[in-house]
């Protein structure tokens, strides 16, 4: 088949949605498929310039290429999944979501904008498309496919898909500390964490990973840690490569990840292949699908009382954080988490 | 400074265009600058799409990315070139040509033969007119494009030349018994020209295609009457290692294609040091070839070319000077990446 | 200087507006590089020696070849035999629209009907102009229960006719008002092109008529000869009239229904006084018109038509009895005698009387005839005409950027809620003007 895969890139920023069109490509070409990305530049600001971007999207033909019939188009992200096309199928990453969940959600700005419910009324119409295309939307995640039914009515099915390098992630004994990696940012909640450290009964140890982007929230971060003198207890490891990123999964304790409704969550996936338990909070979102509280990890109120109850617990019952791991990572077999079924779904 | 090269593409196809604006990508990066390559799908049939496609433009913003000012963009082809941004550069490959010097092309002309067509030209035109000046400022691929674009649209361009792929790989070794045709992919090539000049030489000149006689389809037939058997050679479809090979060794390049637009062929032949036969209506080659001194320009005719060859097969020492002179003149042209990025980063 | 591609029945095309081509044609040939398009079997030599002619087949039009021209003219009218073809080629590629009748009813219908692409077209464009009521009458003709005078009159459709053109050209300006038809696009009010015969040929014709015995007076009605013609009230109102004697009808051309007229005229007993001559050819047309003494150009109803024939009359300074309807209506008083379609025997006979009472009268009123044909000489024609086509292409792109927007426009309505309408109009209409017509520039 000729399969296009249509999805947004912001400039100079390369995250999750890079990695997984980048993982489907490679897997559909294996497959025996003649594919491309499609990634058109997106700027969700000011408001207003996302209707401009709706339309700009509708506009584009990606029906046929080099004199192929283009098979299949496969959309991935806002607003890229609008492009037309006869035979589209949607794996969604995420919608906008600020018209959706995190509408009047104190991060974000959509609803504080005078013309934001006017932009909001646009997206919420121009999704529902997504009801003609029933049978072909899937989500990267349940919580993907709740928000897709709940908001717009629309029928998606869950579909995941293994992180990157997979087969690359291993266990090695645990050491003293627990590993938190991910984009320091207010979603993914690391100043919880620390809030949670201070209350700890154990001298827990948290190694925290990840480019920074926001620096009022970095000195928050860093005043929590002067203000309850964690400074011995934490380390601020920035990017690091991704054969560090294994060695830290492998040698960790346990692995933390309390982010506000994750769409997904590679990192929960990462750890439960590195055979480690995972501490979460029930507002996380895409780990809630994968962790089996005080079965593969601890799942926590989103309170740094909880979360330090949770810490400790791992900390002090070492044979029990082993065996949260290893059966984290027999529930990773038995989610049948492979490109396989994301390939079979898709060009049904 | 942050940057993005804006093109226009078509899924599945890579062309000189892409590849360029991959090695645009890359230069800017090695000179130290944030840099990003995108892509705008482009379809250009039906045309009554295209203006549709054209609006698309109009409507991204690629004025900042997650709060940060994007500080330049470059644009290289139609319609990528038109999304607006307050410190643009066009650098203009080509402009769609049918809607211009190819518009009744017998067989590229694609516009013409579309009841929208002229609507759609017009449409292209005034896009092109009232929008590239937008720019702070547009360079060309080569003076055959300005001359276009000036032509056409009023507007006044500086060609901004780059170097072939992996040019620092061509070299100079021996100078043997061949002129050498290299075969880009473009039926304008006219290596029939040069079998029938080959036919008249006086001297008993050897060339060696690169490619196949199967694919000069019209003259196929002709080629065995003109008996020429032991002095053409067909290689085939060669790798480029075994093209800078047949460069590095021949005694001089032979290459008259008709009105090209930017011809790697005559910059690969004086980054080997050797001159280049070309003819007065080739186009681009004329820009970097200086008659006499680095080659020799022909009329286009089968005689006038024969001479050539035989001027040069008979005065090896002039045709080694020339290939020298042409090196340095390649040298004098500042054509790299370097001098590329300045001018569209200034 | 304009290269035209100009698509109208030819000669020998049974069509007025083939006769009107060979009018306006010669001198366009001689300012412009024009291409005769046509679909036709047969076209005259003598059109051959005017313009190259080229053929195109209306499925398949060879784009290439007309894309040479910078401008195309196509003239509509109600045979869709005449002009199904040009409909064809005008839809897809904008052009200057000559309409020679207005109320273009009938074509659309028989175009959809008879070239088997169902009523839809129809349908469409009854609602399209019409809304619902439209559509609801074409139903309920397509049924049987409405005429088609009814539905020519109150349903013209000469917008679809115009919906794709860079300008029109109307010969019936104020008809084109009345009929509350103006198309969105440029309209141009030409007077129908007639090149008058040289002084010296009409002195010949009036010598005929003098030198040929009357009474009896000749009568003469020709051209295409529908039922719109009021044949019937004509040979009634003769019938009716105990001057009848005086009168000979000469009836020539193409009757829509023959054994009908004959029918009526042997029933009224007119067989001594009116004649049926057919299809004449123009030798004979001269001969018929220069000895008759009053032309009958009556129609109703009217299509909206400026009628060729009633410019040929006042060529041989012939009177004319004519229907105060459309176009007929707003000929110059003295230059013709006027019948009220409610009144039509009454009126005719009151015109017969009134020329047997005073033949000079009538005599003037052809000579007054033949001078407003002052107004309708090919050469301000032809010169009007491409003046207007000119600027029309001067206009053109703002009609593709129109096209774009509606386009765009009607897509939007799907997902753009009214109230982030505003923002996004303005922004996508100021791109397209950009694109299309001109900018922000300097």
């Amino acid at each position: 088949m000729v399969i296009l895969i249509a999805t947004v890139r912001i400039p100079f920023v390369y995250g999750g949605a890079e990695i997984l069109a980048e993982g489907l490509r490679r897997v559909l070409i294996k497959a025996g498929h003649r594919v491309e990305i499609v990634a058109i530049p997106f700027k969700p600001y000011p408001p207003q310039r996302i209707l401009d971007q709706m339309l700009a999207s509708k506009l584009l033909d990606l029906t046929e290429a080099a004199g192929m019939r283009v098979d299949r188009l496969i959309g991935l992200k806002f607003p890229a999944y609008l492009i037309p096309h006869p035979r589209k199928v949607i794996w969604m990453i995420h919608q906008h979501r600020q018209a959706y969940d995190l509408w009047r959600h104190p991060l974000s700005d959509l609803d504080k904008d005078a013309h934001g419910e006017q932009v909001r009324a646009a997206i919420q119409c121009a999704d529902r498309e997504l009801n003609a295309l029933t049978g072909h939307v899937f989500a990267i995640s349940q919580n993907v496919a709740d928000r897709l039914r709940t908001y717009c009515g629309v029928d998606a099915r869950r579909l995941y898909h293994p992180p990157e390098e997979a087969s690359l992630f291993y266990r090695a004994p645990a050491e003293d500390f627990l590993y938190f990696p991910s984009r320091i940012n207010p979603l993914k909640r690391q100043d919880l964490i620390l809030e949670a450290l201070a209350l700890t009964r154990s001298k827990v140890r948290v190694c925290f990973s990840g480019p920074a982007s926001e620096p009022a929230f970095e000195r928050r971060c860093q005043a929590l840690v002067r203000a309850a003198g964690l400074a011995g207890r934490v380390e601020w490891l920035g990017m690091v490569s991704s054969e560090a990123k294994r060695d830290l999964y492998a040698r960790s304790l346990g692995v933390v990840f309390p982010p506000v409704d994750e769409d997904y969550g590679y990192i929960t996936l990462e750890a439960m292949l590195a055979r480690k338990p995972v501490v979460t909070c029930q507002d996380s979102g895409g780990p809630l699908e994968f962790v089996a509280d005080h079965q593969t990890g601890i799942v926590a109120e989103p309170r740094p009382a909880a979360l330090a109850e949770a810490m400790d617990e791992l900390w002090e019952d070492r044979p029990q954080a082993a065996q949260w791991g290893e059966a984290g990572r027999a529930r990773y077999g038995d989610l049948d988490i492979g490109w396989d079924r994301v390939v079979e779904n898709l060009l049904a | 400074m942050r940057v993005l090269v804006v093109t226009s593409g078509v899924p599945f196809v890579r062309g000189n265009a892409e590849i360029l604006a991959e090695n645009l990508t890359d230069a800017l990066r090695a000179a130290g600058h944030a840099a990003e390559l995108f892509a705008i799908p482009f379809k250009h049939c039906p045309p009554d799409r295209i203006s549709s496609q054209i609006l698309a433009c109009r409507l991204l913003d690629l004025t900042e990315s997650c709060g940060a000012r994007i500080d330049r963009i470059v644009g290289l082809k139609f319609p990528a070139y038109l999304v607006p941004h307050p410190n643009k550069v066009v650098w203009l490959l080509h402009q769609h040509r049918t809607a211009y010097e190819l518009w009744d092309h017998p067989t590229a002309g694609d516009l013409i033969a579309y009841p929208g067509g002229p609507v759609v030209r017009e449409a292209i035109r005034q896009a092109d007119r009232e929008l590239i000046p937008e720019a702070q400022a547009v360079y060309t691929l080569s003076k055959n494009v300005s001359a276009r674009l000036r032509r056409f649209s009023g507007i006044a361009a500086e060609p901004l030349y780059h170097p072939p792929a992996n040019a620092l790989l061509f070299s100079k070794s021996s100078a043997s018994d061949y002129f050498f045709f290299p075969n880009p992919i473009d039926c304008a090539n006219r290596q029939w020209l040069a079998m029938q000049a080959v036919a008249l030489c006086r001297e008993r000149v050897r060339i060696r295609f690169a490619g196949n006689a199967g694919s000069l389809i019209p003259q196929a037939k002709s080629v065995n009457k003109l008996k020429l058997s032991d002095r053409v050679e067909w290689l085939g479809v060669l790798s480029e290692d075994q093209e800078r090979d047949l460069y590095a060794n021949c005694l001089a390049v032979v290459f008259p294609p008709l009105d090209d637009d930017y011809s790697y062929v005559a910059l690969e032949a004086m980054l080997s040091s050797k001159p280049i036969i070309t003819s007065s209506d080739s186009g681009s080659p004329l820009e970097f070839v200086l008659d006499r001194q680095t080659g020799l320009v022909a009329q286009p005719t089968p005689q006038s070319l024969a001479d050539a060859m035989d001027t040069l097969w008979t005065d090896r020492r002039c045709a080694a000077a020339m290939g020298e002179a042409g090196r340095a003149r390649y040298g004098d042209l500042h054509i790299n990446w370097a001098n590329v990025v300045e001018k569209l980063l200034c | 200087m304009l290269k035209i591609n100009w698509f109208s029945p030819l000669l020998p095309a049974r069509s007025g507006i083939a006769n009107y081509a060979m009018q306006v044609l010669p001198v366009l040939a001689k300012n412009h590089e024009v291409v005769l398009w046509t679909d036709q079997d047969q076209v005259s030599p003598e059109v051959h020696e005017i313009a190259r002619v080229a053929r195109y087949d209306p499925a398949a039009p060879p784009w290439r070849e007309i894309n040479n021209g910078s401008v195309s003219i196509y003239h509509l009218g109600n045979q869709p035999d005449f002009h199904a073809g040009i409909w064809r080629v005008c839809m897809q590629q904008s052009g200057i629209v000559v309409l020679h009748d207005l109320c273009l009813h009938d074509f659309f219908y028989m175009l959809s009907v008879r070239h088997g692409k169902g009523r839809d077209g129809y349908f469409s464009a009854m609602e399209r102009w019409y809304g619902p009521e439209g559509r609801q009458n074409a139903e309920v003709f397509c049924a049987g229960g409405l005429s088609a005078e009814y539905m020519a009159q109150k349903f013209p459709l000469t917008r679809e006719a115009a919906r794709n053109a860079l300008g029109v050209v109307t010969h019936s300006i104020r008809v084109l008002e009345e009929l509350n038809e103006l198309p969105a696009c440029p309209v141009a009010a030409l007077d129908l092109a007639y090149a008058a015969a040289p002084e010296p040929r009409y002195r010949t014709w009036l010598a005929l008529r003098d030198g040929a015995p009357y009474p009896p007076y000749r009568l003469i009605v020709l051209g295409y000869l529908n039922r719109n013609r009021r044949l019937g009230p004509l040979l009634e109102a003769l019938a009716g009239m105990r001057e009848r004697e005086q009168f000979r009808l000469e009836i020539c051309g193409q009757l829509w229904d023959e054994s009908h007229i004959r029918e009526q005229i042997e029933r009224l007993g007119l067989s001594a006084i009116a004649s049926l001559h057919g299809y004449l050819s123009d030798d004979q047309v001269e001969q018929k018109l220069s000895a008759a003494h009053l032309a009958i150009n009556l129609r109703y109803p009217s299509m909206g038509e400026a009628s060729g024939s009633q410019l040929q009359s006042w060529d041989y300074g012939l009177p004319t009895l004519v229907t105060s309807t459309k176009w007929y209506a707003s000929l110059p008083r003295d230059a013709a005698a006027f019948v009220r379609p409610e009144h039509e025997i009454a009126d005719i006979q009151a015109h017969l009387r009134a020329f047997l009472a005073d033949p000079r009268a009538f005599r003037t009123m052809g000579a007054r005839g033949r001078q407003s044909l002052k107004n309708h000489d090919p050469e301000n024609y032809a010169d009007a005409m491409t003046r207007f086509a000119t600027e029309a292409l001067r206009l053109a792109p703002r009609v593709s950027a129109l096209a774009l927007a509606r386009k765009i426009g009607n897509d939007l309505t799907n997902w753009l809620p009214a109230e982030a309408s505003p923002y996004l109009l303005e922004r996508v209409s100021k791109e397209i003007y950009t694109i299309f017509v001109e900018g922000r520039r300097g």
